[in-house]
């Protein structure tokens, strides 16, 4: 345990020293959150059509979607802050033999890869959800109880590990093609499927985001318990987190180990 | 008992064979053809705490991959190392802690931030205690002269700025065994004197073990009291540097300047006591033993050739020798072990 919360406290000085680097480049923080700005704003421009030409997505209505869209915006940013050091391990570390480096600390390698998160402008993503989220709920009239308040941070986090735990496992392939991770970028293509309730789908991507990508415990089952609409799942997703970092911190360690032996 | 014990090690790397033109790269795609090359071969040796060992040896050597298997970053293709009681490949985070490496021109510095908020994540990093830390800042910011560094960027530093940071972040958390691949290269001479300074003190106040690469043999001059002698994956030298001098290579190298010079001297005058290395119209080079002869006569030697104008001696070093002992084997080729293995065995 002393292991874990030290572990922890490392993770937070790495992020910490890292935001001390981000923040010296003023000008790319503030083009950075722009950006961002207008990516959101294309995507709930592209919800506000959809509903200009039906009622509702599968029994859900364009506050109900708005609501989903606001509560995956959160768990993306919390992820996205604080698990983003994994895209570009193949350029940012491989490549250069910067690697060594992180190999030579007392420390497990992914601590200080996720710490080094430089996503600065996911946080603009959490803000923006965090805010359709709120006012979805009050047009919603969600009564807005500390138990609300509690599940929507405990599941958020949950919802964040998830998409952390994933991102490791994908980052895998980094050891062996030295490229930044595009199969990352194509895993969250696949994650646009979370965006929208799953029933909408057929069968195959209804088992695929549930059971073998696990996207629909990051934001549908947690959005449809905040809806009312009761449903058991929710609660197997802080298994399925715990479980998916134990196989992508497994699996990790067993591709560092193949990495070490062949010495590329 | 030894704090790095090194058995029979063996490295072996699987590179892919290319294969040439268009057809060759698609068949490589497909079905590639690997080429085993073997970078350490079978070396051993043990090192005891507080020595200071100079690993050379040419470029592919095997040096670093040596240096990589001690720290743990590669596993052995076969044999056993043994670090401070560990085995680095196997326990790697916990021996982490007991060493520090600096390799060539990475930094382990954060780029961006002053160097004193990496000097800070380092001991938080390797949990040095408050008191240590602050000791060690203040011995090592009064030696390597950091005084004005800290505050600054790390981007902002000239390279032996850099470098004197490096060594210092390297060595903070008192490390047991320090490995140096290539810590002075391309920086001016007062630098490479302050680090060699900075090594020597510390090993002598802290018993620190310290493994150095290098290519100016200056540093191995100055700092190491061991050699070990690498050339293609094994060791042909372990002990003392001046008994390797003593041994091998005790001459004298005379650099002449001449005029009135118009043949190659080299091929009209024969001498088994001395041997002329290099000759122009204005110098030459000549390279003899104080007990076979002495300058006198060379200069008698060759005065019937051409005139004699200003004499430089100097005794061999270690520099000297070791070009020999690479001239050897590039002269003649990988075919011709025998005459390197002789220069071996007289050592």
């Amino acid at each position: 345990m002393k292991k874990i919360l030290d572990n922890i406290s490392l993770y937070l000085s790495f992020l910490k020293i890292s935001l001390k680097e981000i923040l010296i480049y003023r000008l790319d923080c503030i083009v950075g959150i722009i950006s961002q700005l207008i990516v959101q704003a294309v995507s709930l421009i592209f919800i506000f059509i959809v509903f200009q030409n039906t009622e509702n997505i599968a029994g859900w209505n364009f506050r109900q979607i708005l609501l989903l869209y606001g509560v995956t915006r959160i768990a993306i940013g919390i992820s996205g802050y604080c698990f983003d050091g994994l895209y570009d391990i193949g350029p940012k570390y491989m490549q250069n033999g910067e690697f060594d480096k992180i190999l030579l600390r007392p420390v497990h390698p992914l601590i200080s890869i996720i710490g080094a998160s430089r996503e600065f402008v996911s946080l603009a993503d959490f803000f923006i959800g965090l805010g359709i989220t709120i006012y979805m709920l009050i047009e919603l009239s969600i009564p807005i109880t500390i138990l609300l308040v509690v599940k929507i941070i405990f599941f958020s986090v949950i919802g964040a590990l998830i998409i952390g735990a994933i991102n490791t496992i994908f980052s895998i392939s980094s050891f062996w093609t030295y490229k930044s991770n595009e199969v990352i970028w194509s895993f969250y293509n696949i994650y646009a499927f979370a965006e929208y309730p799953i029933d909408i789908y057929n069968r195959f991507i209804k088992i695929l985001i549930t059971l073998i990508l696990p996207f629909a415990f990051v934001a549908y089952y947690p959005t449809m318990d905040y809806l009312g609409l009761n449903n058991y799942m929710l609660y197997l997703s802080p298994f399925i987190a715990i479980i998916l970092w134990i196989i992508a911190v497994k699996l990790w360690n067993i591709a560092l180990n193949k990495y070490r032996s062949t010495g590329t | 008992m030894p704090i790095i014990e090194v058995k029979n090690l063996v490295k072996q790397y699987k590179i892919i064979e290319k294969q040439d033109g268009l057809l060759g790269y698609f068949k490589n795609l497909i079905k590639p053809q690997y080429k085993k090359i073997i970078a350490v071969n079978n070396i051993n040796f043990e090192i005891k705490e507080g020595e200071l060992v100079g690993y050379i040896g040419e470029n592919g050597a095997g040096k670093s991959t040596t240096i990589k298997m001690l720290t743990g970053l590669l596993t052995p293709t076969s044999g056993k190392i043994v670090v401070n009681g560990l085995i680095p490949n196997e326990k790697r985070i916990q021996n982490n802690k007991n060493i520090g490496a600096v390799f060539g021109q990475k930094t382990q510095l954060w780029w961006d931030l002053p160097v004193i908020e990496s000097f800070r994540l380092i001991k938080k990093i390797f949990k040095i205690p408050e008191n240590e830390y602050r000791k060690n800042l203040k011995r090592f910011t009064e030696i390597l002269d950091l005084e004005d560094l800290l505050d600054k960027q790390v981007k902002n530093l000239s390279l032996g700025q850099k470098m004197r940071c490096e060594i210092a972040a390297t060595f903070l958390h008192n490390p047991k065994i320090v490995y140096l691949d290539e810590p002075t290269i391309g920086l001016d001479v007062f630098v490479k004197e302050n680090i060699r300074k900075f090594i020597k003190e510390i090993n002598k106040e802290k018993k620190t073990t310290v493994i150095l690469t290098t290519h100016d043999l200056k540093d191995i001059e100055d700092v190491c009291d061991r050699i070990i002698l690498l050339d293609r994956g094994q060791i042909i030298y372990d002990g003392e540097k001046q008994k390797f001098k003593d041994i091998y290579g005790k001459y004298t190298l005379a650099e002449i300047i001449v005029s009135s010079k118009n043949l190659s001297v080299k091929d009209k005058l024969q001498s088994n006591v001395f041997e002329i290395i290099e000759e122009n119209e204005k110098e030459m080079k000549i390279k003899f033993k104080h007990d076979e002869t002495t300058i006198v006569k060379i200069m008698n030697d060759i005065s019937e050739y051409c005139v004699i104008e200003d004499i430089h001696m100097r005794e061999s070093e270690l520099e000297d020798i070791l070009k020999e002992i690479y001239k050897g084997a590039y002269k003649n080729g990988a075919n011709n072990d025998s005459i390197r293995k002789n220069a071996i065995k007289k050592i």
